[in-house]
C-alpha cells in the first residue's frame, strides 16, 4: 500500500475530514494522550493520534480499512483529555461515513459496521428499536447464530425480551427523515 | 412546568426495570412527567457511526414534538437517548442550515430551547437532593455502593454540561442521601463497551470485567448505573465474565432509581429488582 500520496489528493482528503468535522487537522500535535487512555487501544490497529496524522497525511485507503474507526466505542475519553480540543472521537464518526459513502466494508471488523447498519434499518422499519428483531436479523446476516443463544432463557423468564413490535404511529414521518437524509 | 418524558427503546423492553423504579419513585418526589407523544429512536450509536445527518434529525423529531406539545424539559433517563438528544440540540445550535434542513423535513416549527436532563441531571436540579432526603424512610445503612457513570452522563463535557468529566460525583451523593456507603473506586468512568456487546463480546467483556473486578477489590455490596447499556454489559453479561476470567463476582446491579426506591421504602417488587440477571436477595438482606 502506497503511502507517499500526491499532493492534491492528500488536500481533497484532509479537506472534505475537516469540512465534515468542523475542526483542524493540524490542531494535533501528537502527543498521543488520546491514545493513552483509550478503553479500546489494545485491539487497535493504529492508535487514534496516527489515524489523525495518517488522515493529514492523506493516507487514506489505510485509515478508511483500518481496524481503529469501527472499534471505537465514542466514549469521547479522547475528545475530553485533549489538551487542544481536537473532535477525535468525532474524526471516527466523520470516517466512518466517509468509508460507508465510498463503499468500503471493513475486513476485520465486518460485524460492528453490520450490526450499526441493521439497527439502523430495524429504526427505520419501526421507528423505534424491536430487540428480538434486532438481534435475530444481526445474527442472520453475521451467521454468529448460537453465540450468546444462552442468554435468551433466562432474559425472557425475567422478562426482558418483549416478543412484539411497538411502531411508531406515524411512521411516515420517520420514512421521510430516512428519505431526506439517507 | 411541563414535564417531558423520553423513555426510548431500552426502557420499554429489556431495561424495563429502569422504568418501573422511575415511575415509583416519581410518583413518591410528587412529580409529573408526560410521555412525548409517538417518540421515535434517538439512533443511538448506531445512527452517529454511519451518517451524521440522521443522528442529528432522528432525535430531532422527538424534541421538536416535546416543544410543540408545550414542554420546556425533557427527561431522558437512558444515558445514551440523552446524549443524543443533547448533541442533536448542540449541533443544530452551531449549524444554522442542517437546522433548517430537519424542521424543513419534519414540517413543524423548531426553536430548539428545550432543557435536556440525564437521570442525575434531573434528580438534583428538578427533583432537588433536600426533597429526596426528606423522602428516604429506611435508610440503607451499612450498605456499600459503588457508582459507576460511564461515558455519555458526562462527556463531552462542552455538550452534556453536566458533573465533572474525569471524576464525577452526583450519583455519589445521591447513594450517600440514601444512607449508604459510597465507595471509591478507579474506573467510575471507564467505558464498558457499550454498544458493542453484541458484535465485539470479547472486547466489551474485558472492558466490563476491569471494571467490576476493580469494585469488587473495593468492598462494595452492589453497583449503581444510570444507563441501560452500562446495566445491561454489568449486569447481563456478569456470569459470563465471570466464567471467562474465572473468579466469581456476585455484585448485582442496580439502577439508581431502584437504589432510591429502597430507601423509599418500596419493596424490591415493586421496583422490579428481580428483573435483573444477578440476583440481589442476599445483598437486599443486609437491609431488611
Amino acid at each position: 500500500m502506497k503511502t507517499v500520496i500526491n499532493e492534491q489528493e492528500r488536500r481533497n482528503f484532509a479537506r472534505e475530514v475537516e469540512s465534515k468535522l468542523h475542526d483542524k487537522l493540524a490542531k494535533c500535535y501528537q502527543c498521543g494522550k488520546c491514545s493513552a487512555g483509550c478503553p479500546v487501544n489494545f485491539e487497535m490497529d493504529f492508535t487514534p493520534n496516527q489515524i489523525i496524522k495518517m488522515t493529514e497525511l492523506g493516507m487514506t485507503d489505510r485509515v478508511l480499512n483500518s481496524k481503529t474507526i469501527w472499534l471505537c466505542v465514542s466514549c469521547n475519553t479522547c475528545s475530553t483529555r485533549c489538551p487542544k480540543g481536537f473532535e477525535v472521537a468525532g474524526i471516527m464518526d466523520v470516517l466512518r461515513e466517509i468509508a460507508v459513502n465510498r463503499g468500503i466494508e471493513s475486513k476485520t471488523e465486518k460485524e460492528v459496521q453490520t450490526f450499526h447498519e441493521v439497527f439502523l434499518d430495524n429504526v427505520k422499519s419501526n421507528g423505534r428499536i424491536f430487540e428480538l428483531e434486532l438481534v435475530g436479523k444481526y445474527k442472520l446476516k453475521t451467521k454468529h447464530l448460537f453465540r450468546d443463544m444462552f442468554l435468551a432463557p433466562k432474559m425472557i423468564e425475567k422478562g426482558k425480551l418483549k416478543m412484539h413490535s411497538d411502531k411508531v404511529s406515524d411512521i411516515n414521518q420517520i420514512a421521510k427523515i430516512f428519505k431526506d437524509f439517507e | 412546568m411541563k414535564l417531558a418524558y423520553y423513555p426510548g427503546c431500552s426502557l420499554k423492553g429489556t431495561s424495563f426495570e429502569y422504568e418501573v423504579s422511575l415511575l415509583k419513585i416519581l410518583e413518591a418526589l410528587n412529580i409529573e412527567i408526560q410521555e412525548i407523544p409517538d417518540w421515535n429512536c434517538c439512533g443511538a450509536s448506531a445512527a452517529h457511526s454511519l451518517n451524521h445527518n440522521l443522528s442529528v434529525a432522528l432525535p430531532a423529531r422527538n424534541l421538536a414534538i416535546a416543544e410543540n406539545n408545550g414542554f420546556e424539559e425533557v427527561l431522558a433517563p437512558c444515558a445514551a437517548c440523552s446524549s443524543r438528544l443533547k448533541t442533536a440540540k448542540y449541533e443544530m445550535g452551531l449549524d444554522d442550515i442542517l437546522k433548517k434542513k430537519i424542521t424543513d423535513s419534519l414540517e413543524m416549527p423548531y426553536s430548539n430551547s428545550l432543557n435536556i436532563s440525564n437521570m442525575l441531571e434531573f434528580l438534583i436540579n428538578v427533583a432537588g437532593k433536600e426533597k429526596i432526603k426528606s423522602l428516604v424512610k429506611k435508610p440503607l445503612s451499612g450498605l456499600k455502593v459503588a457508582s459507576y457513570y460511564g461515558c455519555l452522563l458526562v462527556r463531552p463535557p462542552k455538550v452534556m454540561k453536566f458533573d465533572d468529566p474525569d471524576r464525577p460525583v452526583s450519583m455519589d451523593e445521591l447513594v450517600a442521601l440514601t444512607g449508604a456507603v459510597p465507595v471509591d473506586y478507579s474506573y467510575k468512568t471507564e467505558c464498558c463497551g457499550a454498544i458493542n456487546s453484541l458484535s465485539k463480546p470479547d472486547v466489551v467483556m474485558a472492558l466490563t470485567g476491569k471494571i467490576l473486578y476493580d469494585i469488587k477489590e473495593h468492598g462494595a455490596d452492589l453497583v449503581v448505573v444510570a444507563c441501560p447499556l452500562c446495566h445491561s454489559n454489568l449486569d447481563v453479561r456478569q456470569r459470563e465474565i465471570e466464567r471467562k476470567y474465572a473468579e466469581r463476582i456476585g455484585l448485582p446491579v442496580l439502577f439508581i432509581t431502584e437504589l432510591l426506591g429502597l430507601a423509599f421504602g418500596f419493596s424490591p417488587e415493586e421496583l422490579a429488582i428481580g428483573g435483573h440477571m444477578v440476583n440481589a436477595d442476599k445483598v437486599l438482606k443486609k437491609i431488611s
